[in-house]
């Protein structure tokens, strides 16, 4: 699946991107588009082609075919004023070790040539002490590594961001925070282009999310929409005679056993509410309809979904 | 050029610089001294048939003149190293270095392009071969005046001499960038620019120790760096030249091919 529409006024198009090492076909005519003010969830396992996606962006890696635009930039020609005006944070972030956490940070957004408007602000939230960023790097820990990657990224306040699997190494309080800073950058209308193959932050705080598999392009959607197309686990207890769920829309695989019943559901709950309602229900569950289960779909029988749960 | 990028490469190297240059200025002060105290023992060594006359010389240095004995200082193999530790060391790690730690990512990550890195790092490694180089003849001219040597040589070619050596150790530095920028390691890149180096060193000496093949001398870079030649006045013009298309050749192809290529993630 790779025709998606690349219309112009978005933040990233891509049309037939498409890059091989050798025989390797790494991105295979990947058409995509990233609308401004959005948090664009990029997923897939390790190895599926999101950090060449992200490296072609940039101009790191030059497209064996396709064209793309980042701000309405060429990539192949003007791959320096982009880096200009995007925020980058590479996967497992290398920093300069010799320094402090202060002057790299310092360093990079000289050689960014902006202002670090952001820095004090994403310092506190992440927890960067002052006496935490006069430490030298090579005494962080991969967490602090990572935040100080963060801030990097964001200091300079950029129009795009793009962040490669960004929460790795953060623990669950940063993660947290990390979420926040995403939605108030969305809040003010800043655009995020997010890799991860963490499949609940992607469901938490992404509006869409392309689903990414050997460099093909397998879905590009809303994420609730996905979600509303995803089937749910219903589960029901009863006294007396079973409820007749053979109108329902949207039921199947249902197995009854004793007083219990469970099926899975697609589509509208509503009309399977009303079916059941009764005075002799005892018990209902209806899990949540999780991005899991759309990724599973496309990553059936393959090993690479199972690294991709959390 | 970026100078924000060119002040950062130098302070990576400070420290370096400092024990380099240190440590220069004292073996560069040490060679008038040797001369003065050993020319006459050594001549006579000669003179009396007990150890053959290339033996006492390093290339096209002697310690039979003044002139002699300051291009062996510019020749020794302690030269060779504190150069070296610039014009292969530095020049190879500048980009493959970087991209050997993941730093090249963060680094390109900014507006700069990669013909802008390059020409950064190679001012940088200019002006760091330019210290060093200056403190070796800032050290031997200390120690001509502390010789009372003056007489025997006319300071006014040092600039030439000079000039000649930064452009024999820009050489070997332009050749370890064009490796720098063509390989994901240093490895390789260090393997293939000490070879250079040191094929050029075998074929300058061996051509100074056995004169059947001292035309091989022709093919080495050292010979034509002859501060010898330059502070007795007979400066070849062709040696600069020549070096100067040394120069030029790397910096063509790295000019060419870095921007060209394809930077995958590290691993």
């Amino acid at each position: 699946m790779s025709a998606m529409g690349a219309g112009p006024g978005q933040v990233i198009t891509a049309q037939g991107l498409t890059k091989h090492y050798g025989n390797v076909r790494a991105l295979v005519d990947l058409t995509l588009d990233v609308r401004p003010g959005e948090i664009f969830g990029f997923l897939g396992p390790n190895g599926a082609g999101k950090s060449t996606m992200i490296r072609t962006l940039l101009g790191f890696l030059h497209p064996t075919r396709g064209t793309a635009t980042v701000l309405g930039l060429d990539i192949s020609t003007d791959s320096v004023e982009i880096r200009g005006r995007v925020g980058y944070l590479p996967g497992g972030i290398a920093l300069y070790d010799s320094l402090s956490g202060r002057d790299a940070l310092d360093y990079l957004v000289d050689l960014q040539g902006r202002e670090p408007v952001r820095r004090e602000e994403l310092c506190e939230r992440l927890q960067m002490a002052d006496g935490v960023l006069k430490r030298r790097v090579r005494d962080y820990s991969r967490g602090m590594r990572q935040k100080i990657g963060v801030i990097q990224a964001l200091q300079h306040d950029p129009e795009l961001a793009i962040l490669d699997e960004p929460t790795e190494g953060l623990d669950p309080l940063m993660q947290h925070a990390f979420y926040g800073i995403m939605e108030d950058l969305r809040a003010q209308g800043r655009t995020i282009f997010f890799s991860s193959h963490i499949l609940s932050e992607v469901e938490r705080v992404c509006d869409r999310v392309a689903i990414i598999r050997a460099g093909h392009l397998m879905a590009l959607q809303d994420v609730d929409e996905l979600l509303a197309r995803r089937k749910r686990k219903v589960q029901l207890r009863w006294r007396g005679a079973a409820p007749d769920l053979s109108g329902v829309p949207g039921i199947a695989d249902v197995v009854i056993k004793g007083d219990e019943m469970r099926a899975t559901l697609l589509g509208e709950v509503a009309p399977f509410v009303r079916a059941i309602a009764s005075p002799s229900l005892e018990d209902l569950t209806i899990e949540p309809a999780r991005l899991e289960e759309a990724f599973l779909e496309y990553y059936a029988g393959d090993e690479a979904s199972e690294e991709m749960r959390g | 050029m970026n100078p924000r990028l060119f002040l950062q490469t130098l302070r990576w190297n400070q420290f370096k610089l400092l024990a380099v240059a240190a440590a220069a200025i004292g073996w560069g002060l040490l060679l008038p001294i040797i001369y003065t105290s050993f020319s006459d023992a050594f001549r006579q060594l000669v003179n009396s048939g007990t150890i053959p006359k290339q033996l006492l010389g390093v290339g096209s240095g002697n310690f039979f003149s003044l002139p002699g004995a300051l291009t062996i200082g510019l020749e020794h193999p302690l030269t060779i190293a504190f150069m070296g530790i610039f014009a292969v060391g530095s020049s190879v790690a500048a980009v493959a270095g970087e991209r050997e730690r993941g730093t090249l990512e963060v680094l390109l990550a900014r507006p700069i392009s990669r013909r802008t890195l390059y020409r950064t790092v190679a001012a940088a490694l200019i002006v760091l071969l330019a210290v060093v180089m200056a403190a070796l003849l800032g050290g031997q001219a200390i120690g001509i005046a502390l010789q009372g040597l003056g007489d025997q040589i006319n300071l006014a070619y040092m600039p030439l001499v000079f000039l000649n050596g930064l452009m024999l150790w820009t050489a070997f530095a332009a050749f370890g960038l064009a490796a720098s920028v063509s390989f994901d390691r240093t490895a390789p890149a260090l393997g293939l620019t000490m070879a250079y180096l040191l094929v050029n060193y075998f074929l300058e000496i061996l051509g100074s120790l056995w004169t059947d093949v001292a035309w091989s001398q022709q093919y080495s870079l050292f010979h034509h760096f002859q501060p010898g030649e330059i502070l007795t006045g007979k400066a070849d013009p062709l040696d600069f030249v020549i070096l100067a298309v040394a120069i030029a050749i790397p910096v063509m192809f790295a000019v060419i091919v870095f921007p060209r290529r394809d930077l995958a993630a590290p691993s």
